[in-house]
C-alpha cells in the first residue's frame, strides 16, 4: 500500500466539487446559504492530521484536551468513493504474480481516502463486493480505509482468468451497483475508480448517481495491455468476467481497429461525465501514484 | 499470334490436384487458436465486429497464404500435364535446316555477325519444335554436314548450334541440297519434310533444286564490302613492285586505307578512292628484292562489313633461280618464250649432256629430243617421245574439252590447231587435260612417288604434236602455257607448293613434312598432303633441310560481294507458309511453372513480412 512519505506529499490536498451542495452538519466548506452570520456553532474532538490553527487553545488549557472549532456558515462535503473491485480490474498478465492493475486502482483509492479524510470531508468508501467502509470523519480513519480496501483482493486464480468463478461475476453489474448505492447517499463527490468494462454500460448508472445528486467523477483506469495490447497472430481470447470468448487474427489492421475503438469509447465516457458537469480522467496504471493525483489530479481541477 | 486451342498432353497428372486436400487439412489444423485470457472481450468484440463487417476481402485477406498455396499448387498440377496452343507452324513433320556457314556469313552488317543471326533464327525454330516434330540441322560451308541428326531434343539440337562457325570458303549448296534431301527422306510417312534456308542468299543459286516444301528465312541487311581482290609482286630494274587491288563490292563509294608490311614492318601505307562495284589498284615500286613475304591489309573503310577479304599475304619467290635444259633442234618460239620467263637459267643443247646426273635440271624441255634422265625428272615433251607408247597419229585437233589444272591457267586453246598429232598411250597418273576430236593434245601429271630410288620422273607435261606443225606458237596462248608449265614443272621453291593456296585447300606435301601455321602451331602432313589450311597468312613447309613457304589467303570474290537477297526463289515454289497455313503445338508449361514460382514467392514474402496495412480515412 502507499508509502508514508507518499501520504505527507498529499497532505494540504482537498477536493474540488463541481457543485456546491447543503451539508447537514457543520464543517470546513462554505453553505451556499446567504444571508448567515459567521457564528460559533460547535466543537469537535481534534483528530490527528487536523488543523492545528483552528484547535480551540482556550479550551484546550482549561480541560487539557484539544477540540476544533466549528461555525454556522461552514457545511462539510461528504466525498463517495466507489471502487470497482471486479476480477477485470484484478487483470494480471501471464508472467506476472500480481495484478499491477488492482495495486495502481487500489492506491488511488487509498490517496483519495486521504485526501478526503485530512481535509476534514466525509468518506464514504465502497466497492462492488457491496462492501462497504464509513461514513467516517478526520484523518485517522485512513488507516481503517487502507485495510479495507486491501481486504478486497481476490484470490489470484480469479485475476489471471484460469478458474473463473461466479461468485465474483456480480460485480460486473455497474449499473445495478451505482443504482443501488444512490438510493441512500447524500449529495455530495462521487469518485469512481473503475476499467467501466460492462456490457451492460454505464449511463443508467451515472444517471442514478446524478438524479441522488451526487457529481460524478470517474478515474477511468486501464493498464498498458488494454491500451495498446501486443498480442499477434490466431488468438482465442477469453473475457476473464464473463468466460465469453472471442476468436481474433491479430496483425497491424486488427491492432489499428482495437484503438480506434478504444478511442472511440474513451471519449464517449469522457463527453457523459462532462454533460453531467463531472470530471474525467483517463489513468495508466504504469503511471505512478504521485504522478497521477499531485500533476494530473491538480492540473484537471480535482483537487488543490 | 492467335491462340487457337489448349488441350493437355497428360492429363493425369491433373489428379495430382488432390494435393489440395492435405494443403487446407494442413491448414486447418494450423489454425488452432492459443487462447489469451484478457480483461473483457468488450472492445474487442466490438472491434472485430467492425472488422468482418468491413467486407469479403477482409476474409479473403486472412486466408491469403492458403488461397495463395491452392494457387501455386494449381499452377503447379497444369504445368505437370504439360498443356499446349496450336499455333501457326512454319512446319510440321521434319524440318531440315540450310545453315548457310559460308565466308559471307561472317559480315557483321547484323550484330553479332550474320552467322549468330542465323544461329538465332535456327534457336527460334527448335524452340517452336512441337514433341511430334524433329529436326536435322545442316552446316552447308564447302564440304557441308550434318550437325546433329534427326532428333526432336532440344538441347541436343541446341549444343550443337552452338559448336557451330562459319568457314572462309564458299557453300556447296548442290551437296548441302543433296544431304537435306537424304535427310528428309527418313520423315515419318506422310508427314513430309520441309527444308529452311537459313542464308544471306549470297550465290546461293542452287537452292530452286530443293524440292517439296521450303522455306526461306533471309540474313543480312547490308551488301557494303570492301575486299584486296589481286595481291601480286613482281621483279622490275628498280627492285621489287607489289601490286594491290582493293574491289568495292557495295552500293556505296568508299575511301579505304589500304597498308604493306612485311612481318611486323610497315612498309607504305594510302587512302584509296573506291567506287561503288569498281575497283583501285595500287601499285608500290622499290621494295627490297629480298623480301621474304608480304601482307596487304585494309585498315580502315567506311563501308565493310567483312573482314576476312581486308587481308591478303604473299611470298616472294623472285630471287630463286631455276635452272633449266632445253634439248631441241631448234625452234625459236620455244627459245623465246623460256628465255624471257624470270629466274630462269636456260641451258640449250641440241645434244643430249655426256653425264645427266652429275648435276641435275630443275627442268628439261625435250624438243622431239629424247636422253637419258636423271630418276625425279621434271620434264615438258613436245612431240613424238620414246618414253611413251604411241598407236598412230590424228589429225582432227578440233577442241572439245579442257580440265582445270594451273598449266591451263589463262590459256585459250579453242583456237589451237596442229597437222598431225601423236595418239599417246599415257600411264595412269599423266591425264589429258586438253581433249581434241580425235585424241588428247596436252598431258599433264606427277609420277606417284615410291621409296625407290628408281622413280624415273616427278611432273610431266606432254604436248604429243611439233609445235613448227601447229598454228599454237603463234596463238598468244602459247608464251603463258609454257610460263605455267614451268612454273608448275619447275616450282620457284624447293618444295612444290603453290604460291597461293585457298582456305581448306589440301597441299601436296610429302608425308612427314612439319608445317608451321600461322598461329605458330606446327603441324605434320599426312599421306593425302597438308589439309589443315583454315588460317589465312604465311605458311612454312620444312622437310629434310628444304623450306618452302606458301600463303593462304581469302581470294574468293564472289564470298566477297555479300550482297543480301531479302527475297529469293527457294524449291522452285514460293514459301510453304504463305500456302497453306499448318498448325502446331507449342507448349506453354513453362510459363505456368514459372507463374507459380512467382506465387510461391509472393506467397513466402507475405508469410515472412505480414499483410501489408492500409489504414482507414475515417
Amino acid at each position: 500500500m502507499l508509502a508514508e512519505s507518499i501520504l505527507r506529499s498529499l497532505s494540504g490536498l482537498q477536493f474540488v466539487p463541481p457543485h456546491r451542495r447543503p451539508g447537514t452538519t457543520t464543517g470546513e466548506r462554505r453553505s451556499p446559504r446567504r444571508g448567515r452570520s459567521v457564528e460559533f456553532a460547535d466543537y469537535r474532538d481534534y483528530t490527528p492530521g487536523d488543523d492545528p490553527r483552528r484547535v480551540d487553545w482556550n479550551i484546550y488549557a482549561r480541560l487539557e484536551r484539544p477540540y476544533i472549532k466549528l461555525y454556522e456558515d461552514e457545511e462539510d462535503l461528504t466525498v463517495h468513493v466507489l471502487l470497482d473491485a471486479s476480477p477485470s480490474m484484478q487483470w494480471r498478465a501471464v508472467e506476472e504474480d500480481r495484478s499491477i492493475k488492482w495495486e495502481r486502482a487500489a492506491d488511488l483509492a487509498a490517496a483519495l481516502c486521504y485526501i478526503a479524510l485530512s481535509s476534514g470531508d466525509r468518506l464514504v468508501l465502497e466497492t462492488s463486493s457491496h462492501a462497504r467502509y464509513g461514513p467516517k470523519r478526520g484523518v485517522a480513519a485512513t488507516s481503517g480505509a487502507i485495510e479495507f480496501i486491501e481486504r478486497e483482493v481476490l484470490p489470484s486464480e480469479v485475476s489471471d482468468g484460469s478458474v473463473p468463478s461466479q461468485a465474483y461475476l456480480s460485480g460486473s453489474n455497474l449499473n445495478g451497483w451505482w443504482k443501488r448505492y444512490a438510493v441512500d447517499a447524500r449529495p455530495g463527490l462521487c469518485i469512481i475508480i473503475s476499467d467501466l468494462f460492462d456490457a451492460q454500460g454505464y449511463t443508467e448508472g451515472f444517471n442514478a448517481l446524478g438524479s441522488s445528486r451526487l457529481d460524478v467523477n470517474v478515474l477511468h483506469t486501464l493498464c498498458p495491455e488494454e491500451l495498446d495490447p501486443e498480442f499477434t497472430g490466431d488468438l482465442r481470447l477469453r473475457d476473464i468476467e464473463t468466460s465469453s470468448l472471442q476468436d481474433v487474427s491479430l496483425d497491424d489492421s486488427a491492432l489499428n481497429q482495437y484503438r480506434q475503438r478504444l478511442n472511440l469509447w474513451i471519449n464517449e465516457i469522457a463527453e457523459s461525465c462532462r454533460r453531467r458537469g463531472g470530471k474525467y480522467h483517463l489513468t495508466n496504471t504504469s503511471d505512478s501514484v504521485e504522478k497521477i493525483v499531485l500533476r494530473d489530479l491538480r492540473r484537471d481541477g480535482w483537487v488543490q | 499470334m492467335k491462340l487457337i486451342a489448349m488441350s493437355l498432353i497428360t492429363p493425369l497428372a491433373l489428379f495430382f490436384g488432390l494435393l489440395a486436400v492435405p494443403i487446407v487439412l494442413l491448414y486447418l489444423l494450423r489454425l488452432h487458436r492459443r487462447e489469451q485470457p484478457v480483461s473483457s472481450t468488450l472492445l474487442w468484440r466490438q472491434a472485430m465486429m467492425d472488422r468482418e463487417a468491413n467486407t469479403l476481402w477482409q476474409r479473403l485477406r486472412r486466408n491469403l497464404l492458403l488461397i495463395l498455396q491452392l494457387l501455386t499448387l494449381a499452377m503447379l498440377v497444369f504445368a505437370l500435364s504439360r498443356p499446349f496452343t496450336y499455333v501457326p507452324s512454319t512446319a510440321i513433320g521434319r524440318q531440315v535446316v540450310l545453315l548457310d556457314g559460308s565466308a559471307s556469313m561472317r559480315a557483321t552488317d547484323v550484330l553479332p555477325s550474320r552467322f549468330e543471326a542465323a544461329k538465332a533464327q535456327v534457336r527460334k525454330l527448335i524452340g517452336e519444335l512441337s514433341p511430334n516434330n524433329d529436326m536435322t540441322i545442316i552446316l552447308v560451308d564447302g564440304s557441308p554436314h550434318a550437325l546433329t541428326s534427326a532428333t526432336n531434343n532440344q538441347s541436343d539440337l541446341n549444343a550443337a548450334l552452338d559448336a557451330a562457325q562459319p568457314s572462309l570458303s564458299s557453300a556447296n549448296w548442290s551437296a548441302g541440297i543433296a544431304l537435306a534431301a537424304a535427310a528428309g527422306n527418313g520423315s515419318q510417312a506422310g508427314s513430309g519434310a520441309t527444308t529452311i534456308v537459313v542464308s544471306d542468299g549470297s550465290h546461293a543459286d542452287d537452292l530452286h533444286l530443293i524440292t517439296g516444301n521450303a522455306r526461306y528465312i533471309p540474313i543480312g541487311t547490308s551488301g557494303d564490302n570492301d575486299a584486296i581482290s589481286d595481291f601480286s609482286v613482281r621483279l622490275t630494274n628498280r627492285g621489287l613492285a607489289a601490286l594491290v587491288r582493293v574491289t568495292n563490292t557495295g552500293p556505296s563509294d568508299d575511301k579505304v586505307l589500304v597498308s604493306l608490311h612485311t612481318g611486323n614492318v610497315l612498309l607504305d601505307a594510302r587512302t584509296l578512292d573506291v567506287p561503288a562495284r569498281q575497283s583501285t589498284t595500287w601499285t608500290i615500286n622499290g621494295l627490297d628484292p629480298k623480301i621474304k613475304s608480304l601482307r596487304a591489309s585494309i585498315d580502315q573503310a567506311q563501308h565493310n562489313y567483312l573482314s576476312a577479304d581486308d587481308v591478303a599475304y604473299i611470298v616472294n619467290t623472285s630471287d630463286t633461280q631455276r635452272r633449266a635444259l632445253l634439248l631441241t633442234k631448234g625452234n625459236r618460239f620455244l627459245e623465246q618464250s623460256l628465255a624471257e620467263l624470270p629466274n630462269l637459267q636456260l641451258t640449250r643443247a641440241t645434244t643430249p649432256p655426256v653425264d645427266s646426273s652429275a648435276q641435275p635440271y630443275d627442268l628439261y624441255v625435250l624438243d622431239g629430243l629424247s636422253m637419258t634422265l636423271p630418276v625425279r625428272a621434271n620434264v615438258l615433251f613436245i612431240g613424238a617421245q620414246s618414253f611413251f607408247t604411241s598407236s598412230g597419229v590424228f589429225s582432227d585437233t578440233q577442241f572439245v574439252t579442257s580440265e582445270a589444272s594451273p598449266v591451263l591457267q589463262g590459256v585459250d586453246w579453242r583456237n589451237v590447231h596442229a597437222l598431225t598429232s601423236e595418239r599417246i598411250h599415257a600411264p595412269s597418273w599423266l591425264v589429258p587435260i586438253v581433249q581434241a576430236q580425235g585424241g588428247p593434245m596436252l598431258f599433264a601429271g606427277q609420277m606417284p612417288a615410291n621409296s625407290r630410288d628408281n622413280q624415273p620422273f616427278g611432273r610431266v607435261v606432254l604436248l604429243p604434236f611439233d609445235l613448227l606443225r601447229s598454228d599454237l606458237p603463234l596463238q598468244v596462248a602459247f608464251p603463258v602455257l609454257i610460263a605455267n608449265a614451268v612454273l608448275w614443272l619447275a616450282p620457284p621453291q624447293g618444295l612444290n607448293v603453290p604460291a597461293n593456296v585457298k582456305p581448306g585447300e589440301v597441299v601436296p606435301l610429302p608425308s612427314g613434312t612439319i608445317v608451321r601455321l600461322p598461329s605458330g602451331q606446327r603441324v605434320a602432313a599426312d599421306l593425302r598432303g597438308f589439309a589443315q589450311t583454315n588460317e589465312l597468312g604465311i605458311y612454312t613447309a620444312e622437310t629434310k633441310g628444304v623450306t618452302a613457304m606458301f600463303a593462304v589467303n581469302f581470294a574468293n570474290p564472289s564470298e566477297s560481294d555479300i550482297t543480301p537477297q531479302p527475297h529469293l526463289q527457294v524449291g522452285g515454289e514460293t514459301p510453304v507458309i504463305s500456302r497453306n497455313p499448318q498448325f502446331s503445338q507449342h507448349e506453354i508449361w513453362p510459363w505456368v511453372a514459372f507463374a507459380a514460382l512467382v506465387l510461391l514467392v509472393i506467397e513466402w514474402w507475405i508469410y515472412q513480412r505480414g499483410l501489408p496495412v492500409f489504414h482507414r480515412q475515417k
